[in-house]
């Protein structure tokens, strides 16, 4: 059933989005046109049958780009998909093992299988509960909310599949009184219910917009980003405070039943006054007021509760149809998760000077994903089977270099900190030898169904986070970025040191029992290069690379291990593991 | 009670111990391999800062603007200076030597008395948003190529948390690399048993990869990954700058406390290419015993400070280097019950000098009783231009970034003209 009706999307296509104004170029008005006529084509050629989302995505990708076809990439070949995927599904590199038996697959729909595999794994909630923990908190420190509780409910969330709409509805929603929904409301509480903060987050992560210099006068540079839209969204949030109860000094969201948000432009002072509003969408006026304005009166000890909140107005609004931004953002979003770049990029900065590359695909996206309750499995799941996805990252020999916007080679994407940590456990086995130990030690525990657990995905899951958590923080710590999340690739001398000469590295890569060392080193040549290059790389040694390392052993005889030290500490530094390519 | 929300009460107590335990400590090397030969080089070719930021907020009243003998005045006199006309506090005696160097901002109003938002504006130019600090942009437009050094370097006790190294959208090689003191940075050394040809040798295995991967790919990523290993590399190498031992002559004349050894390091960092130096001195916050506190905290920064200036001077550096001595914001006129001045964002006062800087100048100044700017109001917006157009750099340009430009300074505010020589 994860197919895309047709007939749902034949008349929205061609549209020009109503809420933002766009250059008509050639390119894309050339595209937009060409989509239609495939549309048309398409719907009279099979009425009934169903044409699935990542056909449609890969017809809409190269159309209007001339001669696209000379230029696309050939597909990345099955090592590299599956590299590519473990890595943008669970958040790791395939084990050497993994990586074989997939090569020896002779199905001809492996690939679908394996896409299905991951998207339902256990490692699938813990990979989205990172990206999306990253996006919307963008690595600040827990403050009202522990992390660890915030970190759980990302990760039941995406386990349970649950749709975006709903997921965001929880965030804006939660007050953080009740102690069921209070990790939702990290979003808000640890922003410190600073109207700005908010404000200015709720346009970016949730509508693709940064409305930031619209604050004191419409943007200097960026026509289409108005002090209205950014007072229309304040004046949902500008009511709320941050309450911290006198006993338990817990901080909840209070909200009182009055206040205006009024604003004067620094340049030109000219004034104006709103309503909550989402964009150019109607204001939402409040009711006629009641004689008691309160639920909960103001008062120091406890957290006041109007009769109506404005606040509680924001989740509907920000997820109602009539809000094309919301549905193309997190479309964009994804997109830039799977293919490296967003069809707007940067993420957030949507405007008439920053158009979308390719409009229609974005539109037939976030139409997809609206149409299927927002559900973001199928939207990944149907990406990763676009040809797009499936293409090679490198060019063909004969073309040189080509737009990074025109989605004709894949791009490759920087490791986060995560994917990073643990391609690295993974690739030198530190993964499997503590997981052997892990299920040793729940062994010897007289722990009732401790047979049956330890083979359980979930359990091995959650085991092996929790071992390890602790590595994978401190490459957070090193290889994050505090605040606003782009998709440029850093690196700085700090990074470069700890991977050359810190402990952690140096201490996977020591012949301790079970780890990749131990194992190469008592493998002949043959065999040893086999294993290196599937644990580092995913793939199997070219002919050169063979006689490359051979000849690197011969020259290090002397000390086999040491050589095999460097090679192994060599490859973890090396550009093809810290990308995803 | 409210007075104190915001504040470590920590740092309090810290300044003073750190004050009297510094002597002690002193006795581990520091490294200064600066030469003349280098000073000269680099004083032909390039521009740089110099940050001291004294932390916690210094009191306008004894320092750049003492009031002595008004109602908020407090015990310490003005002493005369080697400009005439210009007087300091007596708390300063060896910077009245040198005020013919140095020009003070006397009206500056942030309208902030919060720590945390007053240091992001004092850095940024701006009140809110991430921006790049003043050194991160410094790094970015100012250092070398090929410097051995990373362009932004922080000098400091304590671990104030800079989100992204105050880089912003810059990218992290421009954030600023924070050292503890005068402990080298971490990860310096190569690991046990791979001495320098095995460790060359390694390194070599991973360009003989990367060669290999990078056929028919985009070089821009990998490029920048291996930079990093190169700046590593170039770190490595100077590791004896951070760890050498500081001549008996220059522990004399800066003193052995720690604040002594930072503007000794300070001084090889910037003879070394690095195009922002950010040294802290920690405890300025004195809500309590305000008077004894700025006499121990500036007796200890005051001369140190001062050999430093004299270093850059007489090695030619000073007319490339910016220097600014600044705080988050300064103190308040009336004094507290605890013989204490709070925060104070309304009228308060800066230091600056060197490259670009019309010497010897007084810009705006306070009411009688030091309550409110009487002149000349500037913000730290009109400080981030001044100090960028002092440099060398047109802050009303844009950064030129893929998919957007922002403009350097903030639109709104410009440089203090009549301060730039």
């Amino acid at each position: 059933m994860l197919k895309y009706r047709v007939n749902s999307f034949t008349g929205k296509l061609p549209t020009i989005p109503s809420d933002l104004p766009r250059p008509m170029d050639l390119r894309h008005s050339t595209k937009t046109v060409s989509v239609a006529i495939i549309v048309m084509v398409c719907s009279t050629a099979s009425s009934v049958a169903e044409t699935p989302l990542h056909k449609w995505i890969d017809m809409t990708v190269g159309v209007g780009s001339v001669g696209f076809e000379n230029v696309a990439a050939d597909d990345a070949g099955d090592a590299a998909f599956a590299r590519r995927l473990y890595l943008d599904l669970t958040g790791t590199i395939p084990g050497a093992e993994q990586a074989r038996q997939f090569l020896s697959d002779r199905s001809s729909d492996k690939r679908a299988k394996l896409i299905d595999r991951l998207v339902t794994s256990p490692q699938y909630a813990r990979r989205m509960q990172y990206a999306f923990d990253t996006m919307l908190m963008e690595r600040r420190p827990g403050k009202h909310i522990k992390s660890d509780e915030w970190q759980n409910y990302l990760r039941q969330s995406f386990a349970q599949n649950k749709p975006w709409d709903q997921l965001v509805t929880e965030m804006l929603t939660a007050d953080g009184a009740d102690e069921k929904t209070r990790p939702a409301a990290r979003f808000l509480l640890d922003r410190e219910m600073k109207t700005d903060a908010m404000t200015r987050d709720l346009g970016r992560i949730f509508l693709g917009r940064d409305l930031q210099c619209a604050q004191c006068h419409d943007h200097p540079n960026i026509e289409d980003y108005l002090q209205r839209h950014y007072h229309g969204l304040s004046a949902f949030l500008n009511r709320s405070y941050l309450f911290t109860d006198p006993k338990s000094k817990q901080a909840s969201i209070g909200e009182k039943a009055e206040g205006a948000v009024k604003f004067t432009s620094v340049f030109t002072s000219e004034s104006d006054e709103t309503a909550p509003r989402l964009l150019d969408l109607p204001p939402i006026e409040d009711p006629p007021a009641t004689k008691e304005p309160y639920t909960i009166k103001p008062d120091k000890k406890v957290r006041s509760v109007p009769a109506y909140s404005r606040r509680l107005q924001l989740a509907a609004a920000m997820t109602d149809s009539a809000n094309v931004a919301f549905r193309r953002n997190i479309a964009n979003r994804l997109w830039a998760m799977m293919m490296g770049r967003g069809i707007v990029e940067p993420l957030d900065m949507w405007h008439a000077a920053n158009p979308p590359s390719h409009p229609a695909l974005l539109d037939l996206l976030a139409d997809a994903l609206a149409d299927h309750n927002y559900d973001l499995r199928y939207l990944l799941r149907e990406l990763a089977l676009t040809k797009t996805y499936q293409q090679s990252s490198q060019y063909k020999s004969e073309v040189k270099n080509i737009g990074n916007d025109h989605f004709a080679v894949a791009l490759m994407k920087p490791l986060s900190p995560e994917q990073l940590a643990w391609s690295m456990m993974r690739a030198t086995a530190l993964t499997d030898a503590t997981l052997k130990d892990l299920k040793a030690k729940h062994l010897a525990t007289d722990a009732d169904n401790a047979a049956t657990q330890i083979q359980d995905p979930l359990w091995q899951e959650e085991a092996l986070h929790n071992a390890l958590k602790g590595h994978v923080d401190t490459f957070a710590g090193l290889f994050g970025v505090v605040g606003i999340q782009t998709s440029r690739f850093d690196a700085s001398a700090n990074q470069a040191l700890f991977l050359r000469n810190g402990t952690a590295l140096q201490s996977w890569i020591t012949s301790d029992g079970g780890r990749l060392n131990s194992r190469l080193n008592i493998l002949q040549t043959p065999e040893l290069i086999d294993e290196f290059y599937f644990s580092m790389f995913s793939r199997p040694p070219g002919t050169e690379e063979i006689q490359f390392v051979r000849l690197f052993l011969e020259q290090h005889a002397d000390d086999r291990e040491a050589a095999i030290r460097q090679l192994v500490w060599a490859a973890l530094s090396s550009a093809e593991f810290r990308f995803n390519h | 009670m409210r007075r104190n929300q915001g504040c470590n009460p920590l740092e309090h107590g810290m300044a003073r111990r750190q004050f009297l335990t510094g002597t002690m400590a002193g006795a581990a090397g520091t490294g200064i391999l600066g030469t003349y030969a280098q000073a000269d080089q680099l004083k032909h070719q390039e521009k740089r800062i110099l940050q001291v930021f004294l932390q916690g907020g210094v009191s306008q009243l004894e320092s750049w603007d003492p009031k002595p003998g008004t109602v908020h005045g407090g015990p310490f006199q003005a002493i005369p200076t080697s400009v005439p006309g210009i007087h300091i506090s007596e708390l300063l005696p060896h910077i009245a030597q040198r005020m013919h160097l140095l020009s003070i901002v006397r009206s500056i109003n942030i309208k902030i008395n919060d720590h945390e938002q007053g240091r992001q504006f004092m850095e940024k130019g701006r009140r809110v948003g991430d921006f790049p600090y003043v050194g991160a942009v410094a790094s970015k437009y100012l250092a070398a190529p090929n410097s051995d050094l990373p362009g932004y370097v922080h000098v400091s006790s304590r671990g104030l948390s800079d989100v992204a190294g105050g880089a912003a959208f810059l990218g992290a090689q421009h954030g600023q690399l924070k050292l503890e003191g005068i402990k080298p940075p971490g990860n310096l050394t190569a690991p046990a048993g791979i001495n320098a040809s095995a460790d060359a040798g390694r390194d070599q295995l991973r360009l003989q990869f990367n060669q290999r991967f990078t056929k028919r790919r985009s070089k821009a990523l990998t490029e920048a990954y291996d930079a990093s290993y190169d700046q590593a590399t170039r770190l490595m190498g100077r590791k004896a700058m951070f760890e050498g031992k500081a001549s008996k002559q220059d522990l004399e004349r800066y003193g052995t406390h720690d604040f002594g050894r930072y503007c000794l390091l300070a001084r090889s960092l910037l003879e070394n290419g690095a195009a922002c130096v950010k040294v802290t001195h920690h405890g300025y916050d004195s809500h309590a015993e305000n008077f004894n506190f700025h006499l121990e905290q500036l007796g200890e920064f005051d001369k140190p400070f001062c050999m430093l200036l004299d270093d850059l001077k007489t090695r030619g550096l000073l007319e490339s280097t910016l220097v600014v001595i600044y705080s988050e914001f300064g103190r308040t006129p009336k004094v507290n019950v605890r013989y204490g001045r709070d925060h104070w964002g309304t009228a308060w006062s800066i230091a600056l000098g060197g490259c670009g800087i019309q010497p010897g100048a007084v810009i705006g100044s306070t009411n009688d009783t030091g309550t409110e700017v009487a002149d000349r109001e500037v913000d730290a917006g009109h400080l981030f231009h001044t100090y960028l157009q002092a440099v060398g750099l047109d802050s009303t340009a844009e950064h030129d970034l893929p998919g957007r430009s922002i403009p350097i300074g903030d639109p709104a505010t410009e440089s203090i003209k009549e301060l730039l020589a």
